[in-house]
């Protein structure tokens, strides 16, 4: 297990747009690796890679229901809404309303480069748009309606 | 991205939470759904109808529910921690009853909420006991009706073994089948026009514009409806067009039908559909006073003056089992609809079922004997007193109005009747007149 130096909201990576990924090479496979690590040790739901420092087109998520790898990712599909609360892993400790399509459907590639689609509502959709966002330079905040603030979390019991 | 948790209010776990102030904290379940509908009232007019559904679904056919779950579980119903226990009853409810909620997405969401609780580990439990009983559900074996007649009733209708004994004294097992049908039943809900400020044709109207569905009954100015959200939100009910009153306890406002000018004394009126009925049928005259044990009951009764605007009705705070010398002997009619196990509106109140016993529908067939003696002396001569109770309880029932009139001689009964639920129509009540020479 190898956690990665999360990037925090200010760092100029943050800002870059991401290049496409053309093959996964072991170092990819590696840096896959270290983003779903880096990302559960976070409690986050998704980790995009200029999260850690990578300028590329590259994404984790999980939302509870086992890891998904996104290479490439784009929305080819969206419907509905929905308004909520949003936080990230580069502005610890914020959340803030954002409101994001209530489905929509994303194409990309997995680890042997093979393309898929998949679907996504509520939370899971939420974390597409998200991490796709980070690719193309943007974080939530730029989103957000009324202010950022502190968040809170669910306690478990 | 975190998960802040917040953008999806999970409506099934808002139904875990009143299930298990249900069902472990003893708390009544007609008052917290009603808290948590109101504390959640910007969900949509679907998710919170399917909140309620699955909540009073729940708990209605409980016993049907841990009887099926006992079946497919390793781990008996009440071995289960709350949690696990309320996820997997609410579940059950789903996999029978919400046809259009696909098997998957019941697991998955009970799956999903018992991680969500702490309980990761029991993620396999609970995802295999109810793929397994949704495979499973046609499979049920049931108590055998022929020779275990109540077990089977108990488990098809949910309805605890020691109620159903005390009903086999009375009736017949059609006639019990049929109040269990009953509690089970849709029932619509009965409101009663207010002649004071509207009349029906024109209530009718105003309910239907805001799409709310019209149904006339039997009774005048008394209509069905249903199809609405919550009744706070019908303008109608907020200028006091309308009152909500079950056609049963109507009754006693038709039974005793007061003379305009008579002096009307409810002893336990909370929350004061039947004073307020009292109130009208003398179109403003005469006095009604609607008395309540706490101060929380006499705000109820305010809060639905105040929408009536009535002037002549009162709310007054007063313990029924205190004698007031003050009103010997001065009422016209007393109305007497008093604390009792509520065996008539399961229906309504599901979780009656489960909190009420033996033991205390003895206590409450004594307290009733204490308030009927005590308010008995509120009557005039010549006046009458109208006993009721919502039960369906001959201890409450028949043998306190018996007891009654051999204490007191000075009444005589002009008639008793126990009105049984009927599917869809109406709750179980009770009622007795008796006139005083």
């Amino acid at each position: 297990m190898a956690l990665r130096n999360i990037r925090q909201m200010g760092d100029e990576i943050l800002k870059k747009k991401c290049r496409e990924v053309k093959e996964v090479t072991p170092k990819i496979k590696q840096l896959i690796d270290d983003m779903l690590d880096t990302m559960y040790d976070g409690n986050g739901v998704g980790l995009a890679a200029p999260q850690v420092g990578i300028l590329k087109r590259l994404a984790v998520v999980d939302i509870g229901d086992g890891p998904i790898v996104l290479i490439n990712p784009r929305v080819i599909a969206s419907r509905g809404e929905q308004t909520g609360d949003e936080g990230c892993l580069s502005l610890p400790g914020k959340a803030g309303t954002v409101t994001r399509p209530y489905y929509v459907k994303i194409e990309a590639w997995d680890e042997d480069m093979e393309r898929f689609e998949m679907e996504g509502e509520e939370l899971l959709a939420r974390a597409f748009c998200h991490e796709i966002d980070h690719l193309d330079g943007h974080m939530y905040v730029e989103k957000i309606e009324g202010p950022l603030h502190d968040a809170v979390y669910e306690e478990e019991e | 991205m975190i998960d802040m948790g917040s953008d999806r209010i999970n409506s099934r776990e808002l139904v875990l939470d009143v299930l298990l102030a249900v069902t472990r904290d003893g708390e009544y379940s007609h008052i917290v759904i009603r808290n948590t509908l109101d504390k959640y009232r910007y969900l949509s007019k679907q998710e919170r109808s399917f909140m309620k559904r699955l909540c009073e679904g729940t708990l209605e056919h409980m016993i049907w529910i841990d009887y099926v779950l006992n079946q497919f579980s390793s781990v008996p119903v009440n071995k289960m921690k709350p949690v696990i226990r309320c996820i997997l009853r609410s579940s059950v409810y789903e996999l029978k009853y919400m046809n259009a909620v696909p098997v998957s997405a019941t697991c998955n969401e009970a799956v999903k909420l018992a991680q969500k609780r702490g309980f990761r580990n029991l993620k396999g439990f609970v995802n295999g006991v109810l793929r397994n009983i949704s495979r499973n559900l046609d499979a049920v074996v049931l108590p055998d009706r022929e020779s275990k007649p109540l077990e089977y009733l108990s488990v098809v209708y949910s309805m605890p073994i020691w109620i159903l004994e005390l009903w086999q004294n009375s009736y017949t097992m059609e006639q019990i089948e049929g109040f269990l049908e009953g509690f089970l039943a849709e029932m619509p809900t009965a409101i009663r026009v207010n002649p004071l400020k509207t009349t029906k044709e024109e209530l009718e109207k105003e309910l239907k514009a805001v799409q709310v569905q019209v149904r006339e009954t039997e009774l005048e100015d008394v209509l069905f409806i249903d199809n609405y959200d919550s009744l706070e939100r019908i303008p109608a009910f907020a200028a006091g067009k309308f009152h909500v009153q079950d056609l049963s306890s109507m009754q006693v406002g038709l039974w005793a039908n007061p003379p305009k000018g008579s002096y009307v004394l409810d002893v336990c009126a909370a929350p004061g559909g039947k004073s307020l009925q009292m109130a009208e049928l003398m179109q403003g005259t005469g006095r009604v006073e609607a008395r309540d044990l706490t101060e929380h009951k006499v705000l109820l009764i305010q809060e639905n003056l105040r929408r009536c605007q009535l002037s002549n009705i009162c709310a007054i705070q007063a313990d029924a089992r205190k004698l007031d010398e003050s009103i010997l002997e001065k009422a016209d009619f007393v109305i007497a609809d008093l604390p009792c196990s509520g065996l008539g509106v399961i229906g309504k109140k599901s979780d009656i079922k489960y909190k009420i016993n033996k033991k205390s529908c003895e206590e409450l067939a004594a307290l009733q004997r204490e308030i009927l003696h005590t308010v008995g002396q509120y009557v005039k001569p010549g006046g009458i007193l109208i006993y009721s109770t919502c039960t369906i309880n001959p201890g409450e029932n028949e043998e306190n109005v018996a007891w009654f009139l051999k204490e007191h001689p000075e009444f005589y009964l002009e008639k008793q009747q126990q009105l049984l639920p009927q599917k869809g129509i109406c709750d179980g009540f009770f009622l007795a007149k008796m006139g005083k020479r």
